[in-house]
């Protein structure tokens, strides 16, 4: 938005101003913000009035179109509903497990796919990838199936004897959540590869020649060059699976649907339980997702600090 | 300019709304459009051909248009449009779950239509009022029954030295030793069960006339719910003693009954075209009336599921709720081929008796069950759904969990009763 303002016509307005360049100067502003305007007046719309009227409603009560204003009381009752803070608690394990697990493994494969003498390099890359172009539902569905309690990964665990018994996967609070996180990074590890893929391809040959030379290990190489050299992109991927997590919905909400009892369900589900499964109470179902963009920017300032970054 | 550009964009704001508000002014014409929405394209959708057949003599002008939609996105669709306050795009008539209809008809008062003109109440089961009705008008016409019953397989309880006439009149206690003694004969366990669907401690419940609710339909009943108690004992009872195979969707849930995993199938009868798709099991099953709880007064007739047909508040409203009164809220053919064709079990009464109820079913060992679910629909003990099912589904569901590894019953249930407080207001 600061874009306009910094145009031609301020470097013209530091002499003395005649005339004509006053009116060059407004054309030039109304020109510049023609261009923005539109853009900035459909943002406006879809994304800041939904945004602000989300708010309003969260601070009303009641089933339906019966809502009335209730001041903060939505805010207390979300720091009390125990549903919330479970649902709170279920998404931040899915985060601290499956967010560090999921980026060591893009970075491993990444570097492992960029190996100059691997062979069928692009159906390696491609494969790995795949998940990625899915549909959410319909990987959820197959996952459901391949964990059911006869589904084929128990008929290979008993097969070759791991287990005694069949797994209750999608029953099990545990097992659920272990199913949930097999499930999403599978489906998320290909795409965040990518990133680091290309990210290395821009890392000069030249630095691991010289530490070649001056006879640092692979290891060396991978934590002294590569992870430095790819910092700024694994901070990116780092906050959008952090966002993403905490977003997290079509998975759970059709492997377990948040079930057995709540022992899977994420934040984003209960606001959709608020909405439409239960007697939908609108305004409360938007303070929850308040407070998801509460703990999103929360989680994304403690990356950035983390990283020290300082742009 | 910053100022200027906010202006623009209020100014811009400010068109948008008169725009989106001009064309309010719907013409209040009269429609012979009449859209339904249902669910289940193997029997309420049939139904509502059938019934829509049935009214082609008594008015062959009216168009009805039948739309199959998934239970779920009706819910959702009801509820993001009828909250907007639009109702466009909006069916005229929609099929609602009995479970769900107190939460639409209270949550949205102006959106439906009142059918008392076009229906006698009293002809309908009396366990069908309470759910579809709100502040003394009659709102939803009650289709179909959902009455429940014990499917079991005969051949299993052979096995193991019983038949289907140890189970008439039987109790939860009584059921449970068969189950065990089966388990033994033939290693099937007794039932299959969804830890996240407590349809069946619904179906418990009801036997006594108690629900998670009071009377009142808003105030959580947990802590001093004897029946409740009394259902959660009895299910730790079963999954202690390993009669219970966990599943996790509607289609593991028909696997193991069509791969005979299982002896019993306590559900609602519209189970039946389900049980009856594998033919190879055919004479292998039996319906026993739905077991009492022990101990304390509770009939052998219970409720699972049910729903039932509501008009919205738009226009062809009046012809709408007029098809439905002359078909399914009257002596009509409609109700003899809705048994004949699809199987379903009706709540209007007078057609109760009728010829079709007292065929006998080969599948079932020639057992006439028809005629057996009719029976048992008029003994339901009849309760308020009320607001709050599936709230308070969700919260015992989780504390369930608690109380089957091992947490003391009467905590959980005081834990769940402060929980349902909190959520259901």
């Amino acid at each position: 938005m600061n874009i306009p303002k910094n145009l031609g016509p301020e470097k013209v307005a530091k002499k003395p101003a005649p005339r004509p360049a006053q009116s060059l100067r407004l054309k030039n502003t109304l020109v510049g913000w023609s261009f923005v305007s539109l853009a900035s007046l459909l943002i406006g719309i879809f994304y800041f009035y939904p945004m602000v009227q989300a708010l309003i409603l969260s601070f009303q009560s009641g089933s339906g179109v019966n809502l009335s204003f209730v001041g903060f009381e939505n805010y207390v009752r979300l720091f009390q509903d125990p549903v919330f803070l479970t649902t709170v608690k279920n998404t931040v394990i899915y985060l601290i497990i499956q967010v560090p697990v999921m980026i060591l493994l893009a970075l491993f494969l990444s570097v492992v796919l960029n190996n100059k003498t691997l062979k069928w390099k692009g159906f390696f890359r491609t494969a790995i990838f795949l998940p990625c172009v899915t549909s959410l539902v319909a990987y959820s569905v197959v996952f459901k199936y391949l964990f059911a309690p006869d589904g084929i990964v128990n008929m290979m665990l008993l097969k070759i004897n791991l287990v005694a018994e069949p797994i209750q996967w999608l029953t099990d609070p545990f097992w659920a959540k272990i199913t949930i996180i097999l499930a999403i990074t599978w489906r998320w590890t290909g795409y965040n590869m990518i990133f680091y893929l290309s990210a290395l391809q821009n890392v000069d040959r030249s630095i691991y020649e010289a530490a070649k030379i001056d006879g640092a290990s692979a290891i060396q190489q991978f934590f002294k060059i590569t992870i430095p050299m790819l910092k700024p992109i694994i901070l990116f991927t780092s906050i959008t699976s952090t966002i993403g997590t905490l977003q997290l919905f079509d998975e759970v909400m059709n492997i377990t649907a948040g079930g057995p009892g709540n022992a899977t369900m994420t934040i984003s589900q209960y606001i959709y339980n608020l909405s439409f499964k239960y007697t939908p109470d609108f305004g409360y179902a938007a303070t929850v997702s308040y407070g998801i963009v509460f703990l999103i920017v929360i989680f994304s300032i403690i990356q950035f600090k983390a990283a020290g970054d300082k742009k | 300019m910053m100022k200027k550009f906010l202006a623009l964009l209020f100014v811009s704001l400010l068109v948008l709304v008169a725009c989106s508000s001009g064309s309010n002014s719907e013409a209040d014409a009269d429609t012979n459009d009449i859209k339904v929405w249902a669910w289940d394209p193997n029997f309420n959708v049939k139904a509502m051909e059938l019934a829509k057949e049935a009214y082609k003599e008594e008015n062959s002008e009216l168009n009805i248009e039948i739309i199959e939609n998934a239970q779920d996105d009706i819910i959702q669709k009801l509820n993001t449009s009828l909250s907007s306050g639009t109702t466009k795009g909006m069916p005229n008539i929609v099929l609602i779950e009995d479970y769900r209809a107190q939460s639409f008809l209270q949550s949205y008062p102006d959106m439906f239509y009142a059918v008392d003109d076009a229906i006698t109440t009293e002809e309908f089961a009396k366990y069908k009022i309470p759910p579809t009705s709100f502040e003394g008008k009659q709102y939803g016409v009650p289709f179909d029954s959902g009455v429940a019953g014990l499917y079991v397989r005969t051949d299993y309880l052979e096995e193991a030295g019983y038949n289907s006439e140890d189970l008439q009149n039987a109790d939860w206690e009584q059921v449970i030793e068969i189950g065990k003694a089966v388990k033994e004969a033939t290693g099937k366990q007794m039932i299959t069960q969804d830890p996240k669907d407590l349809g069946l401690l619904r179906m418990m419940i009801q036997t006594s006339g108690a629900w998670y609710l009071e009377e009142d339909g808003v105030t959580p009943n947990i802590a001093n719910n004897e029946a409740l108690k009394e259902a959660f004992r009895l299910y730790k009872e079963m999954i202690d003693a390993d009669l219970v195979k966990p599943h996790a969707d509607w289609s593991q849930f028909i696997a193991a009954i069509n791969n005979g995993d299982i002896s019993m199938v306590p559900s609602g009868n519209w189970i039946t075209p389900s049980i009856k798709a594998e033919a190879s099991q055919s004479g292998n099953w039996a319906v026993a009336p739905f077991p009492k709880l022990p101990g304390m007064e509770s009939v052998s007739a219970s409720n699972l599921g049910g729903s039932s047909w509501y008009v919205l508040n738009i226009p062809g409203k009046e012809k709408a709720a007029e098809f439905l009164g002359k078909t399914f809220g009257a002596e009509s053919s409609f109700h003899q081929q809705f048994v004949e064709e699809v199987g379903g079990v009706g709540t209007y009464q007078p057609a109760l008796e009728g010829d079709a109820y007292q065929a006998e079913d080969e599948f079932f060992g020639g057992q006439k069950i028809l005629s057996d679910f009719a029976a048992w629909t008029e003994e339901i003990p009849q309760v308020n759904y009320g607001l709050h099912t599936y709230v308070i589904e969700d919260i015992l569901a989780n504390e369930i969990q608690k109380y089957l590894d091992g947490e003391d019953l009467d905590t959980v249930m005081d834990n769940a009763q402060s929980l349902a407080e909190q959520q259901a207001n």
